[in-house]
């Protein structure tokens, strides 16, 4: 279970033309709740807040103000009560090339406080299921960037997270491991895990996810199941929501 | 700490799977240094043999023939050459003769009647064929100053002893093992620090700004171990290279030494009398809190840095500071100002210095000792203050 009240995060920056600190609102009171065997869609163009939001989630960073809990723990008091029960994985994350697969999945089993023999066990399970047993005990340097985010994912799901929060999770991926990621989302939820996944693929949106909310300028909008956010935009699809969503913030701007 | 040491084996393990680092870290130094010293004892002894094996080329001018026989009769020190071509200087220089002597005109005539004659050598003395020439023409000269003052005592009817009313014997109350200990001591906290440093120096920027430029940190930090932990963890993996490589680097140098002395038991034998067991511990455990201070600069520059080049840049500064203080310890009188005990860095350089020279003040070491733990202690709260922050962390 994820809640999220009243959310606010900002970030100084440093103009380089002027020297001035410049403060930028990249979260402006988010409120959302994310319930258990529910897959949340996370929207926005890039810049909107997205990322800053998930690792907010994932105790990464800390809210300005408002309060997220997950699990029953606040992200501020207890990060790593909340990490222990969450599953996170983002494009940018890296996985450690010298390490084979078999290898980088015993160690972050070891960070994650799981049995040797289970987290085997489970690793095993894992890259199984995404179709990379046969490279378990391939040195990962030579891996393409599909079969890394496939280790990546093997890695977030290893200890068995109640909470799994995936930051465009096919990105960079073909269509046949693309699939195979969203196969996997929605075992997930049938699992009854709690997921939320920020992704620029409506498509994806609209086969996988239960409820949608959009973020524009920090902003959650249409907090709704995709085909009720249709109706009530009077939509054929999710690029169209989109579209008039960014529209009317450049209205208000 | 649990977390701590389970980053420092994540760090260890990768370590161990690059085979190319694992080489220049581990076995090189090994290799290295036999072969360095060797070969460079090896070229000194053959060059020196070279320039005592063939007589000195003198330049001669001796208008009156006062020393020209003398040199002549010796023909295996000395060998009489014509005046090169060109400026003399530049002869000497470009090393077409070892010396050129000028006695002056009048000398057979000042010697017959018993007053003085002088005698110039020019030499250059950066060179050891020349520093050899010189020697040789002192003991020459000194013997056959010698004999002629004899012969004018003689003349005079007075006792030999006349010309020598004392005689300075003088005896070396440093045995070997002081002299090494002496220059140990110069050396050795130097060459500690820079090891140190150099060797904490590249893997401390790949565990902290190398794993930002590869986008592994953040999965870390999405474990359930605790940020401080993390730092932690690099920071005793950062230590600890630190301290491996100061180890098997002087390892390496000690075993090096019987290629240094050409097998020679007697410098090992004085080198082991430094080396104690208590000169040793004392060493280690002031090293420790120092490495500990080295580590947390170079953590500290590494996770804040965006990429391994910005890091470099920051962390290879401290590499001409450490070179900066650790000649500056070298200086003769540095040790004498006592005020130094409590300039950091520099005071652990001048406890070793004196462990080794056998003056081991107790007070001005435990003075640098508990300076170096506070400051090393210190700099350990504020690496972790500082990294915990995310804007450290997420600097991209």
């Amino acid at each position: 279970m994820i809640q999220l009240n009243q959310v606010h995060k900002s970030f100084t920056v440093k103009d380089r033309k002027t020297r001035a600190a410049k403060r930028i609102d990249a979260v402006r009171g988010i409120s959302l709740e994310v319930r258990p065997g529910e897959i949340y869609g996370l929207l926005g163009p890039n810049g909107a807040g997205k990322s800053t939001t998930l690792r907010m989630i994932a105790g990464l960073m800390d809210p300005d103000s408002g309060s997220i809990h997950v699990c029953g723990h606040e992200t501020r008091q207890k990060p790593e009560a909340v990490r222990a029960c969450l599953g996170y994985l983002s494009t940018d994350m890296g996985v450690y090339v010298r390490f084979t697969p078999r290898e980088l999945l015993r160690i972050f089993g070891e960070f994650q406080d799981v049995d040797p023999r289970v987290a085997e066990r489970r690793g095993l399970h894992l890259l199984e299921k995404l179709q990379l047993a046969d490279f378990a005990d391939v040195k990962m340097e030579g891996f393409s960037s599909g079969q890394k985010q496939k280790v990546s994912i093997a890695r977030a799901l290893l200890h068995d997270p109640k909470v799994v929060i995936f930051d465009e999770p096919t990105t960079g991926l073909d269509v046949l491991t693309a699939k195979t990621v969203l196969d996997l989302l929605r075992i997930m939820r049938e699992e009854g895990r709690t997921v939320i996944v920020s992704t620029h693929v409506m498509p994806m949106v609209e086969d996988i996810c239960d409820r949608v909310g959009i973020i524009f300028d920090g902003k959650l909008h249409g907090d709704a199941p995709p085909l009720d956010l249709l109706r009530s935009r009077n939509a054929k699809s999710l690029d169209e929501v989109f579209f008039q969503l960014a529209a009317e913030s450049e209205e208000i701007h | 700490m649990r977390g701590a040491l389970l980053i420092a084996k994540k760090e260890f393990l990768e370590l161990s799977k690059d085979r190319k680092t694992l080489f220049f870290a581990f076995v090189l130094p090994f290799l290295l240094y036999p072969a360095i010293f060797g070969m460079m004892a090896k070229m000194a002894k053959r060059d020196e043999a070279q320039n005592r094996s063939k007589a000195s080329r003198v330049y001669l001018v001796d208008p009156s023939s006062a020393i020209a026989g003398l040199l002549q009769a010796d023909s295996k020190r000395f060998e009489l050459v014509p005046k090169p071509e060109g400026d003399l200087r530049q002869a000497l220089r470009d090393q077409k003769l070892d010396l050129a002597v000028e006695v002056e005109p009048g000398a057979a005539a000042a010697l017959q009647g018993h007053a003085t004659f002088s005698i110039t050598a020019t030499t250059d003395e950066s060179e050891r064929s020349a520093e050899i020439a010189l020697k040789r023409l002192r003991e020459a000269l000194d013997g056959q100053q010698k004999a002629w003052i004899q012969e004018r005592l003689h003349a005079l009817g007075a006792s030999a002893q006349l010309a020598e009313p004392l005689k300075l014997e003088v005896k070396n109350a440093a045995d070997p093992a002081l002299e090494i200990g002496k220059v140990m001591g110069r050396i050795l906290p130097y060459l500690l620090m820079i090891m140190m440093y150099t060797g904490s120096m590249q893997h401390g920027i790949y565990a902290t700004a190398g794993e930002k430029e590869r986008h592994t940190l953040l999965s870390l930090m999405a474990t359930r171990l605790p940020r401080n932990q993390i730092i932690l963890g690099k920071l005793l993996y950062i230590f600890s290279m630190g301290v491996i490589a100061a180890l098997l680097n002087l390892l390496s140098m000690g075993l090096s030494i019987p290629f240094m002395s050409g097998g020679s038991t007697s410098s090992a034998q004085a080198l082991a009398a430094v080396a104690n067991p208590m000169t040793l511990g004392l060493t280690f455990m002031i090293m420790v809190p120092l490495g500990l201070f080295f580590s947390n600069f170079i953590l500290l520059m590494g996770i804040q840095a965006r990429n391994t080049i910005e890091a470099g840049s920051a962390i290879t500064p401290g590499i001409f500071l450490v070179v900066f203080l650790g000649i500056f310890t070298m200086a003769p009188g540095v040790d004498k100002m006592a005020f130094l005990a409590y300039v950091p860095v520099v005071n652990v350089c001048l406890a070793l210095r004196k462990l080794f020279s056998q003056q081991f003040n107790q007070m001005e070491y435990l003075v640098s000792f508990a300076m170096t733990v506070g400051l090393a202690g210190l700099m350990t709260w504020v690496s972790t203050r500082i990294l915990n922050r995310e804007k450290a962390l997420f600097k991209a």
